[in-house]
């Protein structure tokens, strides 16, 4: 379900997925925070010690 | 009420000891909930809780305040309603998302107001406007009839023009005394949020600090980098969840930003969220094991001044969140208190307790209000400059 590809018309699929249907400028909007956020989540997932519970 | 700053959604005539405004996502029996959106609107039977506390305690409820759509970002510019405007610069931004709340305080137009602090939204326009603001320990206040931004954030809180005026409202709502520590302050300058705050910010809130009783000793908030991120992490689906409905059938009714904000969490994968509050403990554990011994960490609540509405910058938020989101992301205690202006505009301090003693940071204000004046000072003249900034924005080429 993740932007994994982080094209508008990925980020569509994803959205449309869900029941929700945005617009161009909407999902050009998400997609700079997008790919952003993603590659920190992945940084952040390298170093979180295993053990650490929620 | 003479609002000529968009301060109130909605105002009625009350009578009472002391009067008081709630932020337009906090429920008042017989009054409009709206979020500041065109999405919500609901006329509640019953009081919020926090609410009920403080009118069964002789509080005038006179009305709605204006804040961010949905409480779900810092300016309070709701395309719905207009922005709140900056009683001592109304071409500048109140902040938010309480902003409402921060310019109803700082104008005189209520007592206190209320507010709400997800990942700043007291803190921000506290600082801005020049007031005094607290945002209470995770759980302290009831958070029922309150329209909710991300469940495991957000916290329900007052804006007044003094530390003891919150500390006074914040029992109410607690239901509980706060107590002051009996004992010497051991203080942490988070000298980073010095360093990256605007040098004026700096210098005001680095002479605050020399007035504050205690030990000082120059700090580090350990995984300071990654705490927006996590904060994010936990934030953005926990909101998104809350919406989605209404993003399926009424997306178009959303502004811009929130929308965008909103959609943002439909593209995190699964274990985001999960990822987010293992993120969140291991934060706590660090914070616990490195800073766990101080009874106040101080630096400056925002790391400028507020910018003017028609040139927020891009960075706006990105600014804030180093400042902002340690104690959202932890839970923490915070009472900022105003400590100077820089060009006419105010800065605050921001006094960050350990959990669950919101009485020390307040206590810390209160001294610190008893040798300071910067809590007592006003905006001369929020009419006459409320026109000038109408007069501005008619010129030709003004936005």
């Amino acid at each position: 379900m993740a932007a994994e590809s982080n094209s508008v018309e990925r980020l569509r699929e994803i959205a449309e997925e869900q029941g929700v249907s945005p617009g161009d400028d909407d999902l050009e909007a998400v997609l700079d925070f997008v790919s952003r956020l993603l590659p920190a989540l992945k940084d952040l997932e390298r170093r979180l010690p295993p053990e650490t519970p929620t | 009420v003479n609002d000529e700053l968009n301060a109130f959604l909605h105002a009625e005539p009350a009578e009472g000891d002391f009067t008081v405004g709630a932020k337009d996502v906090i429920d008042v029996a017989g009054m409009p909930t709206t979020a500041a959106s065109k999405v919500l609107r609901r006329i509640p039977e019953r009081d919020a809780t926090c609410v009920a506390r403080l009118r069964a305690a002789g509080a005038a409820i006179v009305g709605k305040l204006n804040t961010h759509e949905f409480a779900y970002g810092a300016l309070t510019n709701s395309p719905h309603f207009g922005p709140a405007l900056n009683p001592w610069n109304p071409a500048h931004t109140t902040g938010g998302s309480s902003g409402g709340s921060g310019g109803a305080v700082a104008a005189g137009l209520v007592d206190v107001a209320l507010g709400t602090d997800t990942a700043g939204s007291i803190r921000i326009p506290a600082a801005f406007c020049g007031v005094t603001g607290h945002r209470p320990t995770i759980g302290l206040v009831p958070t029922d009839g309150v329209v909710p931004t991300a469940w495991s954030l957000d916290t329900v809180g007052p804006l007044a023009r003094t530390a003891a005026e919150c500390r006074r409202v914040l029992e109410l709502m607690a239901e509980r005394p706060l107590a002051a520590a009996a004992r010497d302050l051991r203080i942490g300058i988070v000298t980073r949020l010095f360093e990256r705050a605007e040098p004026q910010v700096a210098a005001l809130c680095d002479a605050a600090v020399r007035e504050l009783h205690g030990t000082l000793e120059q700090v580090r908030i350990p995984l300071h980098d990654d705490i927006a991120t996590i904060t994010q992490l936990v934030m953005l689906p926990e909101a998104t969840a809350l919406h989605l409905q209404w993003l399926r059938t009424r997306l178009d009714d959303y502004g811009p930003d929130v929308r965008a904000r909103l959609l943002a969490g439909l593209f995190l994968p699964p274990t985001a969220h999960v990822t987010g509050l293992r993120a969140r403990r291991w934060a706590r554990e660090e914070f616990e094991r490195e800073l766990g011994e101080y009874d106040l960490l101080v630096a400056p609540a925002m790391p400028t001044t507020p910018p003017r509405l028609d040139a927020v910058p891009a960075t706006y938020r990105l600014d804030l969140m180093p400042y902002s989101s340690p104690a959202a992301l932890l839970g923490l205690p915070v009472t900022v208190v105003p400590c100077g202006f820089v060009d006419g505009l105010p800065v605050g301090l921001a006094l960050t307790g350990r959990r669950s003693e919101d009485g020390v940071p307040l206590a810390a204000a209160e001294r610190f209000q008893q040798v300071t004046e910067w809590h007592l000072r006003r905006p001369v003249d929020h009419a006459s400059a409320t026109e000038l900034y109408t007069s501005r924005q008619a010129q030709p080429g003004r936005g």
